[in-house]
C-alpha cells in the first residue's frame, strides 16, 4: 500500500473507532442523568456537569 | 384538544443497550457492506473519504440528532408517526399532511427492501447446500443470480424452480412481520440483541479471512491492494460535484436518516432519557460497521481474485454483482467456502432485517395511536399489503419497477423528508427550543458549533443536494428521458414504471385521507397542539 492510502485508511479507522469507543465508554459508565425530574435544564449543561 | 389519541400503545424500550443496538441495527444495512466500498472505489478513494467525513459531520450526525429530537418530542404526546410529530412541532393544519411523506416513504422502501433481503436468505441457503458450486466465473454466477431472479435472457440455462424467489420473499416477509407484531421491546429489541452480535461476529470473521488471503496464482494481487484501491487518494476528484454528492448520498443511506424510522424509535423514549450520547453512539457504531468492516471485505476479496482492473470492472457493474456474483466465486476457492458464504449472506441478512423491521414502525404507530388497533392486527394487515405489492417486484423485476421505487422513495424521498425535518425542527420550532429539547436528559453536551451547523449549514447542504438531484436525475426520470436504474429507458417498460409510480401516488393519497380521518376522529385542534402524556416511567 502507498503511504497516502495508509494515511487515509489509518485516519478513517482511527476516527470511527475512536468515536465508537469513546461513546460506548461514556455509555457504560452508566451515569445518572443530570435531569432526574425530566423537566430539563433551562440552558444546555456545561461540559463536566454531566459527570456529576 | 381532548386527548393525544385513542391507541393503547404503552410501548417502551427494555434497556439502553437494546435501544442502541436497535437504532444501530436500523442504520446498518446492506449499503454498509455492498454500497460503501463500491462508492469509495468509484469516487476517488481517499478523496471520497474526505468528502464522506465532511458529509458525516455536516449532514449525518446533525440529522441523527435532529431525528432523535423530533422523535422524542413526538413521544411526549405519544406520537410515533410523522404526521403527529410534525403537528407537535408546527401548530398549523398543513403540518399533519406534510407528515404523510413519513408514512409513505418507509412503507414503499420496506416492500422492495424485503425482497432484496430475501435474496440474502436464499443465497445463505444456496451457500450452505453448495447449490451454486461449479459456477466459478463472474459471468457464470451472474447467470445463476439471474436464474434465481427469474430474469434469465432467452435461451439461458435455468437453475431454479419458478417459485423459488417467491418462497424466499414470503418467508423473509413473514419473519419481518412476526418480529414487528411482537412490538418494540418484545420483537425489535430482541431481534437487535440477537442479530447485531451475530452480524459483527460474521463481519469480523470475514474481514479477518479476507485480509490474510494469499495472492492467487496468475493474478498476483493481495487484499492490501484492495484496500489501496479504496483508500488511495485521487485529489483531482475533490473538485467534482459528483464526488461530493456521492458521499452525501452514502451518508444518507448508511445512517437511515430521512427514513422516519429513527424518529419512530426515539418516540418510545421519555424526556428523562438521553438522546445526545445515544445518537452519537448509534452513528459511530454504524460507521465502524461501514468504514472498518464494510471496506475490508468485498473489494479486497475481489481484487485478490480478479486483480485491480477486474475488481474495477466488477465495481462498475453494481453492488449486487459484487455481493451476489463476485463473493460466491471467491468462496468457492476457499477452504470451508460454503460456511464463509453462509457468514457473508447471513451478515447481509441480519443487516437487512434489523433495518426492514424498523420501516413499518411509523405506520404501525399511526394505526395504533390514532385508531386504537391492536399491534398484531396492524402488523399482519400491513404484512398482507407488503405481500401484494412485493409480489409485483418479484414478478416484474426485469421491468424496472424496483429501481423506480428505489429512486423515488429510497433516494430522492429521503432527502425530501430530511429537508422537511430540518426546516421544521430548526427553523419553525426555532433553534433555541430545538437545542434545549435535545439536551433534556442529555448525558453529553453537543458542541455549540453544531447549533450553527444544524440551523444553517445542514439545511443549505440538503437544499443543494435536492436541487442538484432534482435537476440532474429527478426531472429526466420523471419525463422518462432516463431510467431510474441508470441508462436509457426501454420504452417497453414505460407502462410498468407508470403503474409503479401510480401506486406510490395512491399510497400518498390514502395516507392523507387516513390522517384527515384520524384528526377528525380524535378531535385534534391543529392550533392548540396535543396534550402531553406522562411517560416518565417508561423508556430505556
Amino acid at each position: 500500500m502507498s503511504t497516502s492510502a495508509i494515511v487515509f485508511m489509518a485516519g478513517s479507522w482511527t476516527f470511527v473507532l475512536g468515536l465508537t469507543f469513546w461513546s460506548f465508554y461514556k455509555l457504560l459508565q452508566d451515569k445518572k442523568h443530570f435531569d432526574p425530574d425530566g423537566i430539563g435544564p433551562a440552558v444546555p449543561p456545561k461540559p463536566g456537569e454531566t459527570e456529576r | 384538544m381532548a386527548s393525544s389519541g385513542s391507541g393503547n400503545s404503552h410501548e417502551a424500550w427494555g434497556s439502553r443497550i437494546g435501544l442502541i443496538l436497535a437504532m444501530a441495527g436500523n442504520a446498518i444495512g446492506l449499503g454498509n457492506f455492498l454500497r460503501f466500498p463500491r462508492q469509495a472505489a468509484a469516487n476517488g478513494g481517499g478523496s471520497f473519504m474526505i468528502t464522506y467525513f465532511i458529509a458525516l459531520l455536516l449532514l449525518g450526525i446533525p440529522l441523527m440528532w435532529i431525528e432523535w429530537g423530533i422523535g422524542r418530542n413526538g413521544g411526549r404526546y405519544r406520537k410515533g408517526h410523522t404526521p403527529g410529530m410534525f403537528a407537535a412541532i408546527w401548530r398549523h393544519p398543513a403540518a399533519k399532511y406534510v407528515g404523510a411523506v413519513g408514512l409513505v416513504v418507509p412503507l414503499v422502501v420496506m416492500i422492495y427492501y424485503t425482497y432484496i433481503e430475501s435474496w440474502t436468505a436464499a443465497f445463505a441457503w444456496f451457500s450452505l447446500t453448495k447449490d451454486y458450486w461449479g459456477h466459478t466465473t463472474q459471468e457464470g454466477m451472474i447467470g445463476y443470480l439471474q436464474s434465481f431472479q427469474a430474469i434469465s435472457p432467452e435461451g439461458a440455462p435455468v437453475y431454479h424452480k419458478p417459485w423459488t424467489p417467491y418462497a424466499f420473499f414470503i418467508g423473509t416477509l413473514f419473519i419481518n412481520i412476526y418480529v414487528l407484531s411482537k412490538g418494540i421491546s418484545g420483537g425489535i429489541e430482541k431481534l437487535a440483541k440477537i442479530g447485531m452480535p451475530i452480524l459483527f461476529l460474521f463481519a469480523i470473521v470475514l474481514a479477518g479471512v479476507v485480509l490474510f488471503l494469499p495472492a492467487q496464482p496468475g493474478i498476483g494481487a493481495t487484499p492490501w491492494q484492495g484496500l489501496e484501491f479504496i483508500y488511495k487518494p485521487d485529489y483531482s476528484r475533490l473538485g467534482e460535484p459528483g464526488v461530493w454528492l456521492a458521499s452525501a448520498g452514502q451518508i444518507f443511506f448508511t445512517l437511515s436518516v430521512g427514513m422516519c424510522t429513527l424518529t419512530a424509535y426515539a418516540s418510545y423514549l421519555s424526556k428523562k432519557d438521553d438522546i445526545t450520547l445515544n445518537g452519537i453512539a448509534t452513528a459511530a457504531t454504524n460507521e465502524t460497521a461501514e468504514v472498518v468492516l464494510g471496506g475490508t471485505i468485498a473489494i479486497p476479496a475481489a481484487v485478490t481474485f480478479f486483480g485491480v482492473s477486474g475488481a474495477m470492472a466488477i465495481a462498475q457493474g453494481g453492488s449486487f454483482d459484487l455481493g451476489f456474483a463476485t463473493m460466491p466465486v471467491v468462496f468457492q476457492q476457499l477452504p470451508f467456502g460454503n460456511l464463509l458464504g453462509v457468514a457473508w449472506f447471513g451478515l447481509l441478512f441480519f443487516a437487512g432485517i434489523t433495518s426492514s423491521v424498523a420501516m413499518l414502525t411509523p405506520i404501525t404507530a399511526f394505526f395504533r395511536e390514532e385508531f386504537g388497533f391492536k399491534r398484531e392486527t396492524v402488523a399482519w394487515s400491513l404484512g398482507a399489503l407488503c405481500l401484494v405489492f412485493g409480489l409485483m417486484h418479484v414478478y416484474w423485476l426485469e421491468h424496472g419497477v424496483l429501481d423506480e421505487w428505489d429512486y423515488w422513495a429510497g433516494t430522492f424521498g429521503l432527502v425530501v423528508v430530511a429537508v422537511i425535518e430540518v426546516i421544521l425542527f430548526m427553523w419553525i420550532f426555532k433553534p433555541n427550543k430545538a437545542w434545549e429539547s435535545m439536551h433534556q436528559g442529555a448525558d453529553i453536551r453537543i458542541p455549540q458549533i453544531f447549533k450553527f451547523i444544524m440551523t444553517y449549514v445542514t439545511p443549505l447542504y440538503l437544499l443543494f443536494i435536492l436541487g442538484w438531484w432534482g435537476w440532474v436525475d429527478a426531472i429526466p426520470i420523471l419525463l422518462n428521458e432516463k431510467s431510474a436504474g441508470g441508462g436509457v429507458l426501454d420504452p417497453a417498460n414505460t407502462p410498468y414504471i407508470t403503474f409503479a409510480r401510480a401506486i406510490i401516488v395512491l399510497f400518498a393519497i390514502t395516507a392523507v385521507v387516513l390522517i384527515k380521518m384520524a384528526w377528525a376522529r380524535n378531535k385534534y385542534d391543529d392550533r392548540k397542539g396535543f396534550v402531553e402524556v406522562d411517560r416518565s416511567g417508561e423508556g430505556a
